[in-house]
């Protein structure tokens, strides 16, 4: 920790920051306002896939760079989940060099282009930062920032391929192609290692592709990463499930030396209410995945997807929000969030929220369903709701919702989305039974390594915990990546 | 030999005597148990709304501890209450089936209410498992001093109403004596169309550690002490009730039922007498009650049910009073 | 690749494609299933792998054509490329030698069913197969069923070939007259309903492979969730086979009807294009 303290001081007494810090006065920086995203009208958004922002021009970015006070003890850091080096990325902003500051971003953080999308900023860096914690003012625009960064370098054409070290023939299988996957596999090919990574579905990225809608992480955007990822020598293979189309053992059979477990968390939870088994009542994966992945809202695509005019979401996180707003796209009349409890209480990004209700969304929060009703066809066409109010603080701080007896109502649905949140996915722990695992199905690691309970069996991101972000999963992946960087270092030793 | 059958809650029970809600009856192992030791019915141990929060909460503590599970706001915990609330009540529905598929005498399950909201789902699925009947254990303390008695007895109606529009099995509560018109409100709530009530729940006893200054728990078992308040009242009520009665609280042998059958009851509950006595108690209990009715020369229980109820009673009034006059005159 | 090295027109509407997978081949049992996906555009749909070949590294694949999918199988060629085929899915069969085995097959449900019926002889047991169909022309793979049956009992909605009837008539007649100690059923979603019933009447256990509707294949998105015994289940994870006795058809079907409309108006609009 010291010597991460020690490298960012130093950092700090470069002369380009010391520059850069005498080149505006403190004051004027703070008194500038906080940027805008620009946005797409809502009206207008609510009716297409595009993304809703836009981005920031470059004039904006570096007036919003300036902003950044270089703080002496940059706090945002710490509110980071991989220690990005934020001053110095935000710095490279205002002096112009934008490359320069895509590459710092890629030391960290091998996707910046979607966490600059997809990051809690509000509850990660930005909540760190000097200006919200000293200054009760609007933090810096971190994630805006980085998102500018890594799109610059993106559209430039110049984006800067990492050099991979001199092959060294070493098999490597990363199993499961999301964010932890991606880490994993752009760290490990850097070191000269031959990775494979194994998807089970037919398309590469995993939720970034199948989860997360067009309108907030275009799916272009993630093959542009995946396409580096070739360009460096990783090698995919998709329609592989292992675990099935073959084992962990199997691989070892075929040189393959560790492996990293990132296959998330996909198993979709219900509620278990009389009714939600009828016919148009979804999981948000199911729902998301038909429309994301499968392209179901186009005609010219194959897989329907039915999405009505009276949709219900049940949630309020990210998922939830992906879902309603997509339906809003789709055509309904009513877009409803159906959470129990408020909505300063709701997991999803303060952005969602907020972009949800400009473009429509209505939100019934301290709602919930108590069952479903369908037509003689079992297509569901009402759902009886009951309102709840706040109760005392449970574990997390929140409190508790508690029924209103006797406040039950119908509301008119004809589909509905269950986003409650989402269990590691089963298939590999069932196919190797000596894998420990948590009491929800997560794979018990050790955190320094990342290794499982099984020697040369790795694993990150959401499989270990739970569902959480992409950049935790990023996060995970870099550190099982120089975890099996030692296990194989040691293997060969002993060889 | 006398005939110890009897009817409750329109089950037929092949003695009056059943284990009541409590660690002895937590699992289909103990439930077998009890059956091969003589046991006319069982209530399987209460599910408490409150307990499931509690693990639940417990589980998010958990949760929390581990630090790589993400954050409190975690979009995957924010339902976890639902997922604990759904495997305890899977677990105690298994239990139900599995009892059910192992034994022949009757099973009642038993939930343990504070608002009607919860249950009503819960008890259609709890009838599907197979359960004979279901007990509410409807405890509230009247401590809110904002709450008015017509709101408190409210609550017991609303459970009540919700429960049997889901269900088809018959229905009995448990209920505490704390009513200001006991008897108004046991004859009402008869007339709701549950089939039997269960007099009465036993509290959880406060108790002081003068030492430790902390909260401790008294007397987790209960005395025969404890038998006399409810005797009183099931030979009030008995005969003015619409539905069955079963008197549960210090029946600790064989005389106390034949009392309480004396009183009216249809049936009763043990719980403390097989923990301090051992299951054998069980049919020692019978056997008592057995020789005493081969005894008297009753064949069948019908035959002395309820013949000391107030109603049957040569001293009706005796029930009625509740202070010592003219120095233990009277009443022997 | 994915390449179609065989194919067979086994009636106006089914056909047999045999597939390159050497994966998948070498890993199969009786009851797996893959999911497969045409072209980029092309819907993921679950079939039934009927046969393999791990020396040939292949699969065979039964297709009835009642959609736009099935149809554009149906009229691929030897030669051309299926995108995308992920498998072996689903749990294999639970084979035994348990004496009496009554297979019970309709429609194009008798492809699935013959692997089974196959594994079952071998592990030598007594296999009797009722094959039902609607008429004569859409009764499949008979002389297979028959080198892998001790007794074959057709049964035709109209009388054209073997007896008139259902599959229920024909399993009815078999459970009169001996012990059966399991049966197997495999069929659209009504069939094995009845079939479920009429075994139950006799106390045979009963397992029937369920036909969902299914997206990622792998337990992912719950569109296959079906309740059994109370509980719900995912056909592609938890099954694709479960005991029948406990299997609530009724909702099944419901939910396999979710998307009939959408489907209907695909398929004539793709008919327009043929």
């Amino acid at each position: 920790m010291e010597q991460l303290q020690e490298i960012l001081k130093e950092e700090r007494q470069q002369a380009w920051r010391e520059e850069l810090r005498k080149s505006m006065k403190a004051k004027e920086r703070t008194d500038m306002p906080r940027v805008k995203m620009l946005e797409q009208d809502p009206v207008e958004r609510a009716a297409n896939h595009l993304e809703v922002n836009l981005g920031l021009m470059e004039k904006m970015a570096v007036s919003e760079a300036r902003r950044c006070l270089d703080c002496a003890n940059p706090t945002c850091i710490s509110g980071c989940p991989v220690g990005i080096n934020i001053p110095k990325f935000i710095k490279r902003i205002e002096k112009g060099e934008f490359l320069e500051s895509a590459r710092v971003l890629k030391e960290t953080n091998t996707l910046p282009a979607v966490c600059g999308r997809v990051c809690p900023q509000e509850v990660q860096c930005e909540s760190e930062c000097f200006y919200k914690i000293k200054l009760n003012k609007e933090p810096v625009a971190i994630g805006y920032l980085e998102r500018f960064a890594a799109d610059y370098e993106r559209n430039s054409g110049n984006i800067s391929v990492p050099e991979v070290s001199e092959h060294n023939g070493i098999k490597v299988a990363v199993i499961g192609s999301g964010p932890a996957g991606l880490a994993v596999a752009g760290d490990l090919v850097k070191w000269g290692y031959d990775v494979t990574v194994f998807e089970a579905l037919h398309e590469i990225g995993g939720v970034l592709k199948y989860g997360i809608p067009e309108f907030r992480l275009p799916n272009e955007i993630v093959d542009v990463e995946i396409e580096n990822l070739r360009k460096m020598g990783v090698k995919f293979v998709t329609n592989f499930i292992v675990g099935k189309t073959s084992s962990v053992e199997d691989l070892k059979e075929e040189g393959f030396e560790a492996f990293f477990v990132g296959s998330g968390a996909g198993l979709p939870n219900f509620m278990n209410i009389p009714g939600e088994n009828f016919s148009g009542i979804f999981s948000s994966n199911e729902y998301l995945t038909r429309i994301n992945l499968m392209n179901a809202a186009s005609d010219e695509y194959d897989t329907p997807v039915v999405s009505g005019k009276n949709v219900a979401v049940i949630g309020g996180g990210n998922t939830a929000m992906d879902s309603v707003r997509t339906s809003k796209r789709l055509g309904a009349d009513r877009s409803m969030i159906i959470y129990r409890r408020s909505i300063e209480e709701m997991p999803a990004r303060v952005e969602e929220v907020k972009h949800a209700q400009e473009e429509g969304v209505e939100f019934m929060n301290l709602n919930n369903p108590l069952e479903y009703y369908a037509d003689d066809r079992g297509r569901v066409n009402k759902m009886r709701v009951q309102k709840m109010e706040l109760g005392e603080p449970d574990s997390s701080g929140r409190r508790r919702p508690i029924p209103i007896e006797g406040s039950d109502y119908f509301v008119d649905v004809d589909t509905v989305i269950v986003a409650i949140g989402v269990s590691p996915n089963p298939l590999i722990p069932a196919s190797m039974p000596d894998l420990e695992v948590s009491d929800w199905g997560t794979i018990k690691v050790n955190k320094e390594t990342m290794e499982s309970s099984i020697p040369g069996v790795f694993a990150g991101g959401d499989i270990v915990r739970g569902g959480a972000t992409v950049i935790l999963a990023m996060g995970d992946g870099r550190k099982a990546a120089a975890g099996m960087h030692e296990y194989l270092k040691v293997k060969a030793r002993n060889k | 030999m006398a005939d110890l059958t009897t009817r409750y809650l329109g089950l037929s029970l092949k003695n009056p005597i059943i284990v009541g809600s409590s660690g002895l009856t937590d699992s289909v192992d103990n439930i077998v148990e009890l059956e091969k030791a003589g046991a006319g019915a069982i209530v399987i141990k209460s599910i408490f709304e409150e307990q499931i929060l509690l693990e639940a909460e417990s589980s998010l503590r958990k949760a929390y501890e581990d630090d790589m599970i993400y954050s409190a706001k975690a979009e995957a915990l924010d339902y976890l209450d639902l997922h604990i609330k759904e495997d305890t009540l899977s677990n105690f529905i298994k239990m139900v089936r599995e009892a059910k598929s192992e034994t022949v005498i009757p099973i009642i399950a038993s939930i343990n209410c504070v608002s009607p909201v919860e249950w009503t789902s819960f008890a259609g699925r709890v009838e599907q498992a197979g359960a004979d009947a279901l007990e509410l254990n409807i405890a509230l303390l009247p401590s809110d001093t904002r709450m008015g008695t017509g709101e408190i007895e409210q609550i017991y109606f609303n459970i009540i109403d919700k429960v049997l529009s889901q269900v088809k099995i018959p229905v009995s509560i448990k209920i505490s004596p704390y009513f200001s018109n006991l008897a108004q409100m046991i004859s009402k709530l008869s007339a709701t169309g549950i089939k039997g009530m269960v007099l009465f729940n036993r509290f959880y006893s406060p108790d002081f550690d003068i030492y430790n200054l902390t909260e401790k728990s008294a007397n987790t078992l209960s005395t025969p002490a404890e038998m006399s308040n409810v005797l009183r009242w099931i030979a009030i009520m008995s005969g003015r009730v619409e539905c069955d009665l079963a008197a549960t609280t210090g029946i600790h042998d064989g005389k106390s039922v034949i009392k309480q059958i004396l009183a009216g009851a249809d049936a009763v509950q043990i719980v403390s007498a097989l923990y301090m006595k051992g299951l054998d108690q069980l049919q020692l209990m019978l056997g008592e009650l057995e020789s005493w009715m081969d005894e008297k020369g009753f064949n069948y229980i019908q035959q002395f049910k309820g013949n000391m109820s107030q109603k049957q009673g040569t001293n009706p009034a005796a029930y009625e009073r509740i202070q010592f006059m003219k120095y233990f005159s009277e009443i022997r | 690749m994915n390449k179609i090295t065989e194919k067979e027109i086994l009636n106006s509407s089914v056909v047999k494609l045999v597939v390159e997978a050497p994966r998948i081949a070498k890993k199969r049992k009786a009851g797996h299933f893959v999911i497969v996906k045409i072209d980029e555009k092309g819907e993921r749909i679950p079939l039934t792998i009927a046969d393999a070949d791990p020396d040939k590294g292949t699969i065979t694949l039964i297709i009835q054509r009642v959609g736009v999918t099935s149809h554009k199988l149906f009229r691929m060629d030897r030669g051309d490329i299926i995108m995308d085929v992920v498998g072996p899915l689903g749990h294999a069969t639970e084979i035994e030698k348990v004496g009496t085995v009554l297979c019970a097959g309709g429609g194009v449900g008798i492809a699935p069913l013959l692997p089974i019926a196959r594994a079952f002889k071998e592990e030598g047991n007594r296999v009797i197969t009722v094959l039902a169909a609607r008429n004569k022309d859409l009764l499949i793979l008979e002389d297979e069923i028959r080198n892998c049956s001790d007794e074959v009992i057709i049964m035709t909605d109209d009388g054209s070939y073997g007896n008139k009837g259902l599959v229920t008539h024909g399993m009815g007649k078999v459970l009169e007259r001996e012990k059966v100690n399991l049966a197997v059923t495999i069929g659209p979603a009504i069939m094995m309903k009845f079939a479920a019933l009429t075994s139950q009447k006799y106390n045979v256990p009963t397992i029937a492979s369920l036909n969902s509707i299914m997206v990622d294949g792998t337990g992912m998105c719950g569109a296959c969730r079906v309740t059994v015994d109370g509980k719900t289940k995912f056909v592609c994870v938890d099954g694709p086979e479960f005991d029948a006795h406990l299997i609530d058809f009724d909702e099944m079907i419901m939910r396999l009807g979710g998307y009939e409309v959408e489907e209907r108006k695909a398929y004539e609009r793709f008919l327009k294009t043929v």
